[in-house]
């Protein structure tokens, strides 16, 4: 069956899978097959797309802050805010096929497996960029340079070039193979500090390259306002990979107040990325890269990540919802009737719907 | 007269115990004890009693902090850790506070009213007063009123804050503002603190003399609350110019600020120290931007350290100087922060169930007070309002909630809600 054009102006949510808590991570696996998420509740979530099943597994003891599947398939590996990274087998669920238990002081916050799936790499509020045997969990090496918790990972199409953003906005690159530096991009307008904050806001939340890897999109957001609200500007700044020069600054045109922590390129180097934003409703946007503002975006409640599918034309969102409880102070609600807030991972399928192609 | 009595038109300053109230008060203690005024005597007893506040504005969340419950629904990301006392954790961002935890206290289930800043933070402050009509003073200046200065000469009411410093009026209420607070602007002394070299020091006595006479004309006739506030804060520029060597940052041990931490709030609660060693009756410590509705699990790694550090390092140092008996050191916000966390990663105000931590003064080492549901949302057992804390604190301080009043020219007014009693559990 041939595959539907990209049109993102007739984008549809085309599935919507619920659970009641929130989830912050969420990813295809690399045949499309299955969803695996993850969140507040310390399991790690997997939806069987063929059969609408669902199978929650538990070996976390924290939130589950990271997760990627082997490019392979066959594995997935789940991190979390203590450090800890496990390795899950398909068809062996219900427990760990191993785990690392101090993949990074204090806590993972971003993980990836190179393309030809030999290294499982994480990285953390240590600063440190560990790798790993992805087969075993042993450890290969270690990256050091930056000075700050690291938040995001990504690897060129080529497979050659780590890039890893951190709080203060830099963009490091290392030489995948011989895991030394190479150069240091400046995403420092991701970084916000004023003289009255009491914590450094921002950073970069979010790498991305595009497809033939002559772009690298950080996303975060600017000009931070408090170290409090931390409410900001939703920015990504792209970058010509081959002179590390900013490309292009690009926002959004609606209401948002968070950073953007995901961001994905699709065909012709358009690019797609999801804000927060506090108790309203929020939007993944569509962008063209040469254009100065959004082509088309579509509204949603806020959203923390981004998967593409294997056939390019789905996006997989972890989206907020509301448990009916949010806002200050109780206001009369008792113990049983306040409850946590919860999630849908909405699949937003980036093409006309089938009917429409149809009738119109 | 009672002490917290005030009369405005009575010329007389009426915050400071006089050397002949000494004097009789002393004669009275070596065998008039019939003649001893009972508020007197009150106030020898109390003469050493000091306050440290430390106001985290917009409100540290309990989850992150005292308060972790790692299994609960409601749980942050961070590790729970164990502290000095058995049993008992605290969130693994308060590292250096787990290790003295059997020197403070917590309470566990404070339930105020207001979730809002702008009415939370005065409502909190003035320990929610019946509405009398009057504006109620703040914690420092209620007790700079009733228990005066205990070194006489320096300002009872200090507050260490960022931002701008200078004397604030507010605080004082209908007390008046002689009772208002001596702001250090980010901890900075007042400006001119030092006397130009063109000015002798007998040209500046003589200037004074004649400051002090034509004042004392011109309030023979005239009272009031602004000429008491200028009185005020011209002797206290005089008394701080004495005592400038408490504000020379110079002086510091450099391993005292590496213990306390170089960021605002460690250096400030250093400062606070020092004001306290130096005998200042009531010191307050603010740190902003705590509100974390955004972003509350990166910000909270960041903020809650900042906390951490430096109260520990108090703690201990007025242990190790005897004087956290006398010393009641508190650390309290507006309200808490929601358990269910938002769509900015945030977590929003929550006065339902929240946490604050007591030291010394008499307050009982390592009690942990109040049981909350499983989650922690809510409470379990007894929820305290500001008013029993208030009550906590002027009992802790030899102040009897019950019998002492402000008149408010012919107006009797409770100093803390009728309605409300010491919380008995985190005292001695």
């Amino acid at each position: 069956m041939s595959r539907p054009a990209l049109n993102v102006k007739k984008a549809w949510t085309s599935c919507q899978l619920k659970h009641d808590r929130q989830l912050f991570r969420a990813q295809f696996s690399p045949d499309g097959q299955f969803i695996a998420a993850g969140g507040q509740d310390k399991l790690v979530h997997v939806w069987d797309l063929k059969n609408d099943k669902k199978k929650s597994f538990g070996a976390h003891k924290t939130w589950v802050s990271a997760l990627a599947f082997h490019p392979a398939g066959g594995q997935l590996f789940t991190a979390d805010y203590h450090g800890v990274v496990h390795c899950w087998n398909y068809d062996v669920y219900d427990r760990p096929a191993w785990t690392i238990g101090n993949a990074n002081d204090d806590n993972v916050r971003t993980l990836l497996v190179t393309p030809n799936g030999e290294h499982l790499i994480t990285a953390g509020d240590d600063t440190i960029i560990k790798v790993f045997n992805s087969t075993n969990g042993e450890p290969v090496t270690t990256l050091n340079g930056h000075q700050e918790s690291v938040f995001s990972l990504a690897i060129s199409p080529d497979g050659k070039d780590l890039v890893s953003g951190d709080l203060y906005g830099s963009v490091r690159q290392w030489g995948i193979g011989d895991w030394k530096p190479v150069r240091e991009l400046d995403a420092g307008l991701l970084h916000t500090r004023k003289e009255n904050f009491i914590a450094d806001v921002g950073g970069v939340r979010s790498l991305a390259f595009n497809g033939d890897g002559t772009l690298l999109a950080a996303g975060g957001m600017k000009e931070a306002k408090s170290n409090a609200f931390c409410p900001g500007k939703p920015t990504v700044l792209v970058f010509d990979w081959t002179t590390g020069q900013l490309k292009n600054e690009l926002g959004i045109k609606g209401k948002s107040d968070g950073p953007f922590n995901a961001v994905q390129f699709l065909e012709d180097d358009m690019l797609a990325w999801h804000t927060e934003i506090l108790h309203t409703s929020s939007e993944l946007t569509f962008w063209k890269i040469d254009q100065s503002e959004p082509f088309h975006s579509l509204e949603n409640s806020s959203g923390y990540d981004l998967s593409l599918h294997p056939d390019q034309r789905q996006l997989l969102v972890p989206t907020y919802v509301s448990g009916g409880s949010s806002g200050n102070g109780a206001r009369g609600k008792t113990p049983a009737e306040y409850l946590p807030n919860k999630t849908v991972l909405k699949i937003f399928s980036l093409f006309a719907k089938p009917q429409e192609e149809t009738t119109g | 007269m009672n002490p917290a009595s005030q009369n405005l038109a009575c010329g007389s300053p009426a915050h400071a115990i006089s050397r002949r109230q000494m004097l009789g008060t002393l004669g009275g203690l070596a065998g008039f004890g019939s003649l001893l005024h009972p508020a007197i005597a009150k106030q020898i007893r109390n003469q050493h009693k000091q306050v440290c506040l430390i106001w985290l504005d917009g409100g540290i969340s309990q989850y992150e902090s005292w308060h972790p419950l790692p299994d609960s629904k409601f749980a942050g990301p961070f590790r729970s850790i164990n502290t000095s006392i058995p049993g008992i954790s605290f969130s693994e961002l308060m590292p250096q506070t787990a290790k003295i935890a059997h020197k403070i206290s917590v309470i566990r289930t404070m339930a105020t009213k207001d979730p809002n800043h702008s009415t939370g933070v005065p409502r909190i402050q003035r320990g929610d007063p019946l509405d009398r009509g009057v504006d109620y003073p703040y914690l420092g200046s209620a007790i700079a009123r009733l228990l005066g200065p205990v070194n006489p000469e320096l300002p009872p009411y200090i507050w260490i804050k960022p931002g701008n410093g200078g004397f604030i009026q507010r605080d004082a209420g209908f007390l008046g503002a002689q009772y208002g607070v001596l702001a250090l602007g980010d901890g900075r002394p007042p400006i001119h603190i030092h006397r130009p070299e063109m000015i002798s020091a007998e040209v500046d006595m003589a200037r004074d003399v004649l400051r002090q006479k034509a004042n004392e004309r011109f309030t023979t006739y005239r009272n009031t609350s602004d000429v008491d506030a200028y009185e005020t804060s011209y002797k206290m520029a005089r008394q701080l110019m004495a005592r400038k060597e408490i504000f020379d940052d110079n002086l510091l041990d450099p391993k005292d600020r590496t213990r306390y931490g170089s960021h605002p709030l460690g250096r400030h609660m250093l400062q606070a120290r020092q004001l306290l060693e130096a005998g200042v009756r009531f010191v307050k410590v603010n740190s902003y931007h705590w509100d974390t509705h955004g972003d509350n699990f990166n910000m909270s790694q960041r903020l809650v350290p900042q906390i951490d550090q430096p109260f520990a390092a108090l703690v201990n140092d007025l242990d190790d100087r005897g004087m956290l008996d006398d010393t009641l050191v508190i650390v309290m916000s507006e309200f808490g922060r929601t358990p269910i966390i938002n769509s900015r990663m945030g977590r929003d105000h929550w006065p339902d169930c929240w946490s604050i931590a007591l030291a010394g003064g008499g307050t009982r080492p390592g009690a942990i007070v109040g049981e909350t549901t499983s989650d922690g949302a809510f409470v379990d057992s007894e929820g305290y309002d500001i008013g029993h804390l208030f009550h906590t604190i002027f009992t802790l301080l030899g102040i009897n909630p019950q019998e002492t009043h402000y008149h408010n020219k012919s107006q009797r007014l409770a100093i803390a809600r009728d309605d409300c009693q010491p919380i008995r559990e985190v005292m001695l």
